[in-house]
């Protein structure tokens, strides 16, 4: 069974008009459509105002002669003013929602050369949002000849069936992806098709989006690139906020986020707009937004979700619109399940998930980034450093073997590329330079590695590896001791006096806890944390 | 039987391969295939014209047809066995009347019972054969070949509006004779009308001055027909030839924007170039004629033959279907410059 044409449009009050015998000397858009050589209009839908009951029948009758084929049906439809915008549009999504469309057995067309220009703004709108599940089709008299036929063009607003639009998208969207990348020309294929997936949802979304990846994988650059993207494209105008939540710990986090009012809390000394209000219109990036504490999850979540919230000390809500971009190198379904992030912040951000593969995942894209690096170095340090051609094809035969772990991803490549680049001897670099660099990568990543038994339990299980990994064996260790003694202390204050129990006796004021407490805050920790931990072992 | 395949895109006439296949595919009970329909127009594929055409030939013959669509390139068409009886068609966009009966009358000739047909649309439409040239020079050739028809035209119908309405009543022929003109013979009589409806009596006049001066036929009032029963105005000059081979009639439509007098002079020159040859059977009737006494040849009529004016590309495709469908092609002779000799056994 071949699919029918039926055609939905406004009677023109103006140009369909006609009795006498001459009406069939002028072009009349109404009749026209049903009179085409090769459209075949099966049933017209006639929407036309009560007033114009008449004029509606006569051409009713009229397409009953030049198209026995086309059934009219007529619909009184009343707009009070067919000028007003909200009218119109209210009146044709009326119909359209009171419409049967068989889109299996039926193409439709709307009909755009009568009515008002409100009206053909109103039909555009409506069929541009698959309203009217249509294409348009547009009638107009012949030129240079007086025949009432006219002609008609359809037009399709699925813009994919044009090739030369296509093409100019297919245009921009390399322009998006290569801003994704920063210019690098990656090869890695599973790169690049998720490259593609977040160009995607970066010019078509609003909503969160989560990069998940190791440490140095590129996140926070990636947030960068893809609020770029957003200005670009004129889908937002404000700044790009960026913040590592494992810095946000205690007291200030909350107002680090969501600002205060000042006087609000010691130390309050004026007013804080918070990291949300500055991200107004903008781009917020949240790294490692699993380290959030539950209480700036709970704010966070309504902001997302009512663009409003609370600052500390205020009386009235603020308003911030912003596009979330999250990062994690955690599990986070694995922190709602230890009841440390909140189900529905998470269900809130894991509608646009990304994970960005570890580099040594992406052995293709060593060598561009290798350029990358250099090419940054240039620019930064003025001074332009190049590889022998040996060296280069041991540096990267290297790079991509199995021994080169690169568990900082690519904060290590980066690092190593600035060693070599430093201290490559007349802007080149040679066997020797790789040769170095490689034993002490080799090294780092035999410390990293061999690191976490030596941080000792405790240390483990309150920092994550990536974090440890940022802390100085040094510290480490002399972390894993205060730790020690704060679980075989009652109070915060005992613990001090036994930490401080030498510099103490020299100081006029005692104050161990204070001292204590913001020796853990360096590292993220507090005093209810370190022992919370001690007590769930 | 794998159907017969056909070239449409190749010659001239999609519009008229497509009809003249439906007519002998049903009077002969073979099965076809076109493509290519219409493939080098601006607007290929099926017109609506050709569509309603289809659709009568579906409907009197209980065809399997595939690609009935406007705009389809390929039809694919088996034919059931032809069915006489009551059929009513309306053809859109002013479509013509007799389009639609160059594609089945041939086949209702041949059919078990007799048939009344009423066809609404154009009845004096550009590009097709006028009522008066169906009722007075085709069809009484067609009744030679065997049967009877009459055609009575109800209504007047021109571009755009249509509305024209003509009945048709085929009784079959039980054997089929067959048909051979060879001389056209002394001109009898030769006559001009002028059809002229919802326009100024002058548009008449002015036709029917141009054709005396030209071919110095005169005329009087008789000879401007005024007709009020079409919904649109409308025009069309018919010189009739009546001579002792039988009767031609050349028709020009008036359009908009097209001089009395340029209508007037486009028939006279058909006249003329008919006159000039001795051919008893003018381009437009040989075109017509070909179908149905191939059907004729088919059916064991023994030879057809007519005496016409060369031949057109359009009429060169026509036998070109008609050889398809016989599977052996007509004989066309010269007979000097301006006349050929059709034949078909």
């Amino acid at each position: 069974m071949a699919r029918s044409t039926v055609a939905i449009g406004f009677l023109g009050t103006t140009l369909d008009v006609g009795t006498g015998p001459d009406r069939w000397e002028r072009w009349r858009p109404t009749v026209s459509l049903c009179q085409q050589d090769d459209l075949l209009v099966s049933r017209l839908e006639l929407l036309h105002p009560s007033s114009a009951k008449s004029l509606a029948k006569g051409v009713a009758a009229d397409i009953a002669a030049v198209s026995p084929e086309t059934a009219v049906r007529r619909h009184a439809i009343d707009i009070d003013d067919p000028w007003d915008f909200e009218s119109v549009y209210s009146a044709l999504d009326d119909f359209a929602r009171g419409y049967d469309f068989k889109t299996d057995v039926e193409d439709y067309l709307v009909h755009i050369s009568t009515g008002t220009h409100v009206a053909q703004i109103c039909l555009f709108l409506l069929t541009e949002s698959r309203r009217f599940p249509a294409r348009l089709v547009q009638t107009a008299p012949r030129a240079k000849t007086t025949s009432p036929q006219g002609d008609v063009r359809i037009i399709d607003l699925d813009l994919s069936r044009y090739d030369r639009i296509a093409a100019r998208f297919e245009r921009e969207r390399r322009d998006n992806v290569s801003t994704l990348k920063s210019g690098i020309a990656t090869g890695n294929v599973e790169f690049n098709r998720l490259v593609g997936e977040i160009e995607h949802v970066a010019t078509g979304s609003t909503d969160p989006i989560l990069l998940m990846g190791p440490t140095g994988a590129g996140k926070s650059q990636l947030a960068k690139r893809i609020a770029d993207l957003k200005r670009q494209r004129h889908q937002c105008d404000g700044a790009f906020v960026e913040v590592n939540c494992a810095t946000l710990r205690g007291d200030g986090a909350m107002s680090t986020l969501f600002g205060h009012k000042k006087g609000s809390f010691t130390g309050a000394a004026s007013d804080r707009p918070g990291l949300l209000r500055s991200a107004d219109g903008g781009v917020l990036f949240l790294d490692e937004i699993g380290e959030l504490g539950l209480d700036e999850q709970a704010m966070l979540l309504r902001a997302l979700e009512e663009k409003r919230f609370l600052p500390l000390g205020a009386d009235a809500e603020v308003t911030s619109r912003f596009q979330l971009i999250a990062g994690t190198n955690r599990d986070l379904a694995l922190r709602v399940a230890e009841g440390r992030f909140r189900e529905d912040l998470f269900a809130r951000i894991n509608l646009w998930t990304f994970r960005l593969p570890a580099l040594r995942e992406r052995p293709e894209d060593i060598e561009p980034n290798v350029d990358f690096e250099l090419d940054r170095f240039a620019d930064r340090s003025q001074r332009v450093v190049r590889f022998s051609r040996e060296a280069r094809d041991r540096y990267l035969a290297f790079a991509r073997s199995a021994a080169a772990t690169w568990s900082g991803n690519f904060r290590d490549l980066s690092a190593s590329i600035t060693r070599l680049a430093t201290l490559a001897a007349g802007g080149r670099i040679s066997v020797d330079d790789v040769d170095r660099e490689i034993e002490r990568l080799e090294r780092s990543w035999r410390r990293t590695e061999a690191d976490p038994p030596t941080s000792g339990p405790a240390l483990a299980a309150l920092l994550s590896p990536d974090d440890l990994a940022a802390i100085d064996r040094f510290d480490r260790m002399q972390l894993e001791s205060v730790i020690e003694v704060c679980r075989s202390c009652r109070t915060i204050s005992d613990a001090g006096r036994e930490l401080y129990q030498a510099s103490r006796l020299k100081r006029r004021e005692a104050n161990d806890a204070d001292r204590l407490r913001k020796y853990l805050a360096r590292f993220g920790l507090d005093w209810s944390r370190v022992t919370a931990a001690s007590a769930r072992r | 039987m794998p159907p017969l395949h056909i070239n449409g895109s190749t010659g001239e006439g999609g519009g008229q391969m497509l009809r003249s296949s439906l007519a002998l595919s049903m009077a002969l009970g073979v099965p076809f295939r076109i493509t290519g329909i219409r493939a080098n127009r601006e607007k290929p594929g099926l017109m609506r014209q050709h569509l309603t055409a289809l659709q009568a030939a579906i409907a009197i013959s209980s065809a399997r047809a595939e690609g009935t669509a406007v705009g389809s390139r390929e039809v694919t068409f088996a034919p059931g066995p032809v069915r006489g009886g009551s059929y009513r068609f309306a053809v859109g966009t002013a479509g013509s009347v007799t389009l639609v009966l160059q594609a089945i009358l041939p086949a209702l000739l041949v059919a078990d019972e007799p048939s009344e047909v009423v066809i609404e649309g154009g009845t004096h439409a550009r590009s097709a054969p006028t009522f008066e040239f169906l009722q007075h020079a085709l069809v009484p050739l067609l009744a030679r070949l065997g049967g009877a028809i009459d055609v009575r035209l109800e209504k007047h119908g021109f571009y755009p509006a249509g509305g024209g309405r003509v009945a048709v009543s085929v009784s079959p022929a039980a054997t089929m004779s067959p048909l051979m003109i060879e001389r056209r013979g002394e001109v009898r009589s030769t006559r001009a009308v002028s059809i002229v409806s919802k326009l100024p009596f002058d548009v008449a006049r002015r036709e029917l001055e141009a054709v005396r001066s030209r071919l110095g036929w005169s005329f009087d009032t008789r000879n401007a027909r005024v007709v009020d029963d079409a919904p649109c105005p409308g025009n069309a000059l018919l010189l009739y030839i009546e001579s002792e081979g039988g009767t031609d009639i050349f028709g020009v439509i008036g359009e908009r924007q097209k001089s009395s007098e340029r209508v007037a002079a486009e028939a006279c020159a058909e006249v003329e170039s008919y006159l000039e040859s001795d051919a008893p059977i003018g381009p437009h009737l040989a075109d017509q004629l070909m179908v149905p006494c191939a059907i004729a040849a088919a059916k064991g009529a023994g030879e057809s033959s007519f005496v016409t004016q060369p031949l057109s590309s359009h009429s060169t495709t026509n036998s070109e279907i008609v050889a398809a469908f016989l599977g052996r092609a007509p004989t066309i002779e010269s007979r000097g410059a301006k006349s050929v000799r059709w034949s078909i056994r």
